[in-house]
């Protein structure tokens, strides 16, 4: 009886919101139409993109609460806004979600308040009958769950009104890659010039300075050999810190321990060194197949990343990482016990020490393989990081 | 000595042989792929080995397998392996186990042939030989309330020495200091890490290196 009563309050306070949603579609409606004689007037042209704005947002509100109440959420597909004014107006015109969110809007003004009257007058039966069948005869209540009934009814519509349109979601989505796309390109392009600085600014610089100090060992070999002999001692140095710096170089590309050992031995390498005590686990179906190079280096690096930033920012003294392989993805997620805040200094607080540059690095690198970064960490911790890589396109 | 060399680059192979053959060691055989690495050390059984750890046909650790799956055949059978890169977990795996005569070196340090040649001859003895890549990894890691911090510079440096398995007078002749000094340091370093004390044998070298691996 009681878990009735609170699903009918419930329901009510849904409908009593949907009631006032209804009043502000009143109000957008009028907003629309002065819009609309705006542009043709051309004074008022900038309005009309701003009143559509106004609408999607009235939308995504009724799409939240939707999935609210349903539990199940409302997907949110829109063209952007930008550039200029015709622009903004002719994207907000080519738009479906435009006519689909002005459908909406009409009739949200009707069934919200129809179903908001229909609540109220259900509630004298339910105070009538239920009252005595079930409150004193302890009966199933009849007429309470008919109040639930008319909020699924108003989600429902509301549902069907501003679910976009398959063709609308496969706009968005082709959007999106394109947008990777671009992303990898740039991503790509740059990773190729930071290679080609460092090679040339570093590795190419010191074997040619190496090779100058062999030619003059050469010609000190007779007349002075102790000078020659220093000579070669100064070219050995160059020759080594050539090497160190090529391994740097490698290292940046694809660390060789993941050639050597898959993605699992290579974390757990980076585990073993991090300082930290971390405990590594490893599920999914994995069917021996490894991921692309790409995919496990953003794993390997968002690892490595978290890791660092856990040890060093955190304070952190334990963390563990989870590892999960399917046919279609690679996730790995990172918890720590640390201070947390990972995210906030993204912004910058501290120019000096800006903790999330490393993160920027990870989150670029991952949107270009069109996978995504989830970072928890509010300010006392725990932290959480967790990377998901498709690894079928 | 006997040595049986496996590397796969031509290059350094020719080089290798041609270091070991004019310092006047015997190079008992050489492999070039990483199947050939076991049977060839089963049969020559030499004093030490020199592998590589990145073979064919996979490319990957087939030479740091290979050293593996021969020492269980041979226990104590010295190997120094060498690579492009060094990776803590790789000399774990090699160190592991409390074994005897273990390197792990970047290719890079056989350009110095004098200290390459000193660490073959450790490793060979039975002793240790670790890159100083490494070392410096092991101790630049974080510690709850970290007790290296407690050390002096100098006891740093001697126990970065100690790590990389040498013995006192090398210790003492690479910081220009006396045997007596170094000996002073090793006993302040064991103090304040709280190792019991042991002898300057490889037994040492393990306890440090377990310290540091912890």
């Amino acid at each position: 009886m009681e878990r009735a009563v609170g699903r009918a309050w419930r329901a009510t306070w849904h409908l009593v919101v949907g009631f006032g949603l209804s009043c502000a579609c009143l109000f957008l409606v009028a907003l629309f139409l002065i819009g609309l004689v705006a542009t043709a007037l051309v004074v008022g042209a900038g309005m009309l993109p701003e009143t559509v704005m106004t609408v999607r947002r009235f939308a995504g509100f009724e799409r939240r609460r939707v999935g609210a109440w349903t539990g199940v959420e409302v997907p949110e597909v829109y063209a952007p806004l930008t550039g200029t004014v015709v622009q903004r107006l002719r994207s907000a015109a080519g738009d479906p979600g435009t006519v689909r969110d002005l459908l909406w809007v009409g009739a949200q003004m009707v069934y919200g308040i129809a179903l908001f009257c229909v609540v109220l007058v259900l509630w004298v039966p339910a105070m009538v009958v239920d009252g005595p069948w079930c409150g004193v005869l302890g009966r199933t209540p009849v007429v309470l769950p008919l109040l639930t009934r008319t909020a699924d009814l108003e989600s429902a519509w509301s549902r069907a009104l501003l679910t976009p349109s398959p063709q609308a979601r496969l706009a968005r989505r082709v959007e999106q890659l394109t947008e990777t796309r671009a992303g990898a390109v740039a991503a790509h392009g740059a990773e190729l010039r930071r290679i080609e600085r460092d090679l040339h600014d570093g590795t190419q610089a010191r074997l040619v300075s190496l090779s100058m100090r062999i030619g003059l060992a050469k010609r000190a070999y007779d007349t002075d050999p102790a000078t020659g002999r220093a000579l070669l001692d100064e070219a050995q140095t160059q020759a080594e810190e050539a090497l160190t710096e090529l391994r740097h170089v490698v290292r940046g590309i694809h660390p060789p321990v993941l050639t050597d050992r898959g993605l699992e031995g290579a974390v757990r390498a980076l585990a073993a060194s991090s300082g930290l005590d971390v405990e590594v686990s490893v599920d999914g179906t994995d069917d021996g197949t490894r991921a692309p190079a790409a995919v496990e280096a953003a794993a390997y690096f968002a690892v490595a990343e978290a890791l660092t930033n856990a040890a060093k920012h955190g304070g952190a003294e334990r963390a563990s990482v989870t590892l999960t392989r399917t046919p279609r993805l690679v996730r790995v997620r990172v918890h720590d016990e640390g201070r947390g805040g990972a995210e906030e200094a993204l912004t910058g607080t501290d120019p000096e020490q800006p903790r999330g540059t490393g993160l920027i690095g990870i989150r670029r690198r991952v949107a270009a393989l069109d996978g995504s970064v989830r970072v928890t960490s509010p300010a006392g911790g725990p932290t959480d990081i967790e990377v998901e890589l498709p690894c079928a396109w | 000595m006997r040595v049986v060399i496996a590397e796969d680059n031509a290059l350094l192979r020719e080089g290798l042989v041609l270091l070991l053959r004019s310092s006047g060691h015997e190079v008992a055989g050489v492999a070039a792929t990483g199947p050939e690495i076991v049977p060839l050390l089963l049969d020559q059984r030499p004093d030490a080995a020199v592998l590589d750890v990145r073979m064919p046909p996979d490319f990957r650790d087939e030479g740091l397998r290979a050293a593996l799956a021969a020492r269980e055949q041979l226990p104590g059978l010295p190997v120094l392996v060498l690579s492009q890169y060094v990776e803590e977990t790789y000399a774990a795996e090699l160190l592991g186990g409390g074994a005897r005569g273990v390197g792990y070196l970047l290719k890079d340090r056989v350009g110095r042939v004098d200290e390459f040649l000193d660490a073959l001859g450790r490793v060979a003895d039975g002793g240790t030989a670790l890159d100083p890549e490494v070392v410096t990894e092991l101790m630049s890691r974080r510690r709850r309330d970290d007790p290296l911090a407690a050390l002096t510079p100098r006891e740093r440096e001697v126990l970065h020495l100690m790590a990389e398995g040498h013995d006192n007078a090398t210790i003492a002749k690479s910081l220009v200091v006396t045997e007596r000094s170094v000996h002073k340091h090793i006993g302040n370093v064991f103090t304040k890490l709280e190792l019991p004390p042991s002898d300057s044998g490889h037994r040492r070298v393990r306890a440090v290196l377990a310290y540091l691996n912890a």
